[in-house]
C-alpha cells in the first residue's frame, strides 16, 4: 500500500515549547490510522499542518504526493476533517450547511442534489435536513459533520474525536458508516480518540508524547509489547492463589494474575490444574497500551 | 470569484438567520425613535416654530416635514453604521465559535474569505437599510411631503456611500478581534456612542466649540449633515416658496447640522462627499492589506 501522508522529520515549536519534535511516520491509503496522545502532545498541531491552516518549521509533509507548502488547494479538496466539536452554522439547516460547504469546493447545482442524495441516504439526513443544527441532538449533529466533511468525496478523512460525548448506540451507528466508507471508497482515515476501543480497530497506531513518538505499530504489536495478558481466575481461596507463587490483583469473586505470554499462560495452568477449574485468558487491552506506554492515564473528556 | 461569492451568500444567510445579532443591529435606531416619540421630535416643533419670525405662518404638515426629516435623517446615518458593524460581527464571531476553521479547510483562499466578510457586510447593509429608507419615506409622506425624486435618489445614495464607509470603518476595527468579551465591547460602544459623536441624538451644532471641532475631524459627522441635507431639502424649499427670510433658512439648517464649519470654511456637499469617499478608499486599502499579511 501506498502512503497517503508521509510525514518526515516535522518540527514546530511556539517560542521555546516543542509543540512537535522531530516527527516522522506513514499512513497508508485505505486504513484506519490512529494518533493517539494526551491534550498537549502534538496531535492538533501535526493535523494543523496537515490541512496546511499552520507553517511548519522542518521537515517534510506529503499528502497525496503533494508538499503541503507548495499547493494547499489541492491537499484540502483531498481532505475532509470532522472537528472535536461540531462547527457547521447553528442557525442554519442541516441542508444550507452542506449546500454552502458543497459550494465552497465547486459542488453546486445538479451535482450538489446527487452528492447530497447520496449522503442523505448513507447518513439518514432527510428526517433532519430542514432543522438548524441548533436543534439536532448530539448524534444527529455528528451525522451532519460527518456528510459535511466527506461532501467533496476527500481521499483522507481526519476525524479528531469524533465520538466523544456520544452515546455508545450513536458511536456504533457512526463507525458503521465510516467502515462501509473505507470499504466501499477506500477511504483512508486518520483518528484521533480517547477511546481506546476505538483505537484498537485501527491498522496502525501511533502514540505521540510531548511531540514525539513514543510508540507505534498494529494494535498487536503495541498490546504485545506494552499491554500484558491476564488470568482471571474464580472461585478459588487466597491460600489456594498463593501457591502459584506469581503476584496478584484481588477482583470481585476471584484474583488476577498477570502474564507475559501465552506459553506463560499455558505452563501456569498444566502445572496447577487443580486450581484453575473456573478460569478466563483476557488479552491486554489498548487502555494498557497507553498508560504504559505513555504514563498517563487517559481522560475522557 | 465563485467561492467569493458561495461565501458571501453564506455570510448574509447566516446573518439574516440570527435574530438575536440582526435585532442587536437595530438597537441605536430603535432607541433614536423612542427618543424622539418621547421628547426630542417636541422640542424640535417648539424650537422651529420659535425660530420663525412673526407674521409669517408655517403649516404643521412642513414643520411635521422638518421635524420628521430630521428623525429620517438621523436613524439612517446610525442605522447604516451600526448595521455594517452588527453584520460585520459575524467575523469575529466565526472566529470565536471556530466556524472560520471549517471555512479553512476549504480550498477557499484567506484573501477570498476576507472579502467575503467585506462583501456580506455591505450587502446587509444595504438591504437593511433600504427598507429602512423606504419605511421612512412612507412616514414623511403622512407627515409632509415636500420631497423631489432628487431627494430621493440622493437619500439612496448616502444609503450606498454610508453602508460602504460602515462596512470599511467595521472591517478594519473588527479585523483583529477574537473574544466574546471584545465583540460585547465593541457592539456596545458602537451602539451607544455613535449616535452621539455623529450628531444623530443631538445636532453637533448644540455641542459646545471645542467638541465641535474635534467632531469636525471625523468623516461621521458629514455623513449625518449629507442625510440633513438631502431629507430636508423639500421643507427648505417650500420654505424658501413661502418667502421665509434666507438668513432664517440658513439659521435653522446651521442648527441642523446641513451646513458644517471646518475652522472658519464652509463645507460643501461636494467636499462632504470627498470626505467619506476618501475614508472608505483609506479604510478599504487598509483592511486589504491587513488581510494580504494573513496567513
Amino acid at each position: 500500500m501506498e502512503g497517503i501522508i508521509k510525514i518526515d522529520n516535522l518540527t514546530k515549536s511556539y517560542g521555546n515549547i516543542k509543540a512537535v519534535n522531530n516527527l516522522s511516520f506513514k499512513v497508508k491509503k485505505g486504513e484506519l490510522f490512529s494518533f493517539l496522545g494526551i491534550n498537549g502532545a502534538g496531535k492538533s498541531t501535526t493535523i494543523n499542518i496537515i490541512c496546511g491552516e499552520l507553517r511548519k518549521d522542518s521537515g517534510t509533509v506529503l499528502v497525496c504526493d503533494q508538499d503541503v507548502d507548495c499547493d494547499d488547494k489541492y491537499i484540502k479538496k483531498k481532505i475532509g476533517v470532522v472537528f472535536q466539536e461540531s462547527l457547521l452554522d447553528k442557525s442554519l439547516t442541516v441542508y444550507d450547511n452542506l449546500k454552502i460547504k458543497a459550494a465552497l469546493y465547486n459542488i453546486t447545482g445538479k451535482d450538489f442534489i446527487k452528492r447530497y442524495d447520496e449522503l442523505s441516504s448513507l447518513f439518514d439526513l432527510k428526517e433532519i435536513e430542514k432543522q438548524p443544527i441548533r436543534e439536532l441532538s448530539g448524534g444527529q449533529r455528528r451525522r451532519a459533520d460527518i456528510a459535511r466533511a466527506i461532501i467533496h468525496n476527500p481521499e483522507i478523512l481526519i476525524l479528531d474525536e469524533p465520538t466523544t460525548g456520544l452515546d455508545p448506540g450513536t458511536r456504533k451507528k457512526i463507525w458503521k458508516v465510516l467502515n462501509l466508507l473505507r470499504k466501499k471508497q477506500n477511504l483512508t482515515i486518520f483518528l484521533t480518540t480517547h477511546y481506546m476501543e476505538e483505537a484498537a480497530d485501527s491498522d496502525y497506531i501511533v502514540i505521540l508524547d510531548k511531540g514525539s513518538i513514543i510508540a507505534e505499530g498494529t494494535p498487536l504489536e503495541l498490546k504485545n509489547k506494552y499491554a500484558y495478558d491476564m488470568i482471571l481466575i474464580y472461585n478459588i481461596s487466597e491460600d489456594e492463589i498463593k501457591k502459584l507463587n506469581k503476584p496478584y490483583i484481588r477482583i470481585r469473586d476471584g484474583f488476577k494474575i498477570e502474564i507475559k505470554t501465552l506459553e506463560e499462560a499455558t505452563e501456569l495452568i498444566i502445572k496447577n490444574r487443580n486450581l484453575f477449574k473456573d478460569y478466563e485468558i483476557v488479552k491486554g487491552k489498548m487502555d494498557d497500551v497507553f498508560l504504559n506506554a505513555t504514563g498517563y492515564d487517559l481522560e475522557v473528556e | 470569484m465563485r467561492e467569493l461569492i458561495n461565501l458571501t451568500k453564506r455570510n448574509v444567510k447566516v446573518y439574516f438567520s440570527d435574530k438575536g445579532m440582526f435585532f442587536t443591529s437595530l438597537i441605536t435606531p430603535i432607541i433614536l425613535l423612542v427618543l424622539y416619540a418621547t421628547f426630542l421630535a417636541g422640542i424640535y416643533r417648539d424650537n422651529f416654530i420659535s425660530i420663525i419670525p412673526e407674521g409669517f405662518k408655517i403649516s404643521d404638515k412642513l414643520i411635521n416635514s422638518l421635524v420628521g426629516g430630521q428623525l429620517v435623517s438621523s436613524l439612517l446615518s446610525v442605522s447604516c453604521i451600526t448595521v455594517a458593524f452588527t453584520s460585520n460581527l459575524l467575523m469575529v464571531q466565526d472566529k470565536v465559535n471556530n466556524s472560520i476553521k471549517d471555512i479553512n479547510v476549504t480550498p477557499t483562499s484567506k484573501f477570498a474569505i476576507g472579502l467575503s466578510y467585506f462583501a456580506s457586510t455591505f450587502i446587509s447593509t444595504i438591504l437593511v437599510n433600504v427598507i429602512v429608507a423606504i419605511i421612512c419615506f412612507v412616514y414623511i409622506y403622512f407627515q409632509g411631503w415636500y420631497m423631489n425624486i432628487n431627494d430621493v435618489i440622493l437619500i439612496l445614495f448616502d444609503i450606498l456611500i454610508l453602508s460602504l464607509f460602515g462596512t470599511a470603518l467595521s472591517s478594519v476595527v473588527n479585523y483583529n478581534l477574537s473574544s466574546q468579551g471584545q465583540i460585547t465591547a465593541v457592539g456596545t460602544m458602537v451602539s451607544a456612542g455613535y449616535g452621539f459623536i455623529c450628531g444623530a441624538y443631538m445636532p453637533i451644532s448644540s455641542f459646545n466649540q471645542t467638541l465641535q471641532k474635534i467632531l469636525s475631524f471625523l468623516p461621521s459627522t458629514y455623513a449625518t449633515s449629507l442625510f440633513r441635507n438631502h431629507s430636508l431639502n423639500g421643507p427648505f424649499r417650500e420654505m424658501n416658496r413661502l418667502n421665509i427670510p434666507i438668513n432664517i433658512i440658513n439659521e435653522i439648517k446651521k442648527g441642523l447640522d446641513c451646513k458644517i464649519i471646518f475652522f472658519d470654511n464652509n463645507v460643501t456637499i461636494r467636499i462632504m462627499y470627498t470626505i467619506l469617499i476618501l475614508s472608505i478608499i483609506i479604510l478599504t486599502v487598509l483592511f486589504f492589506l491587513m488581510n494580504k499579511r494573513r496567513k
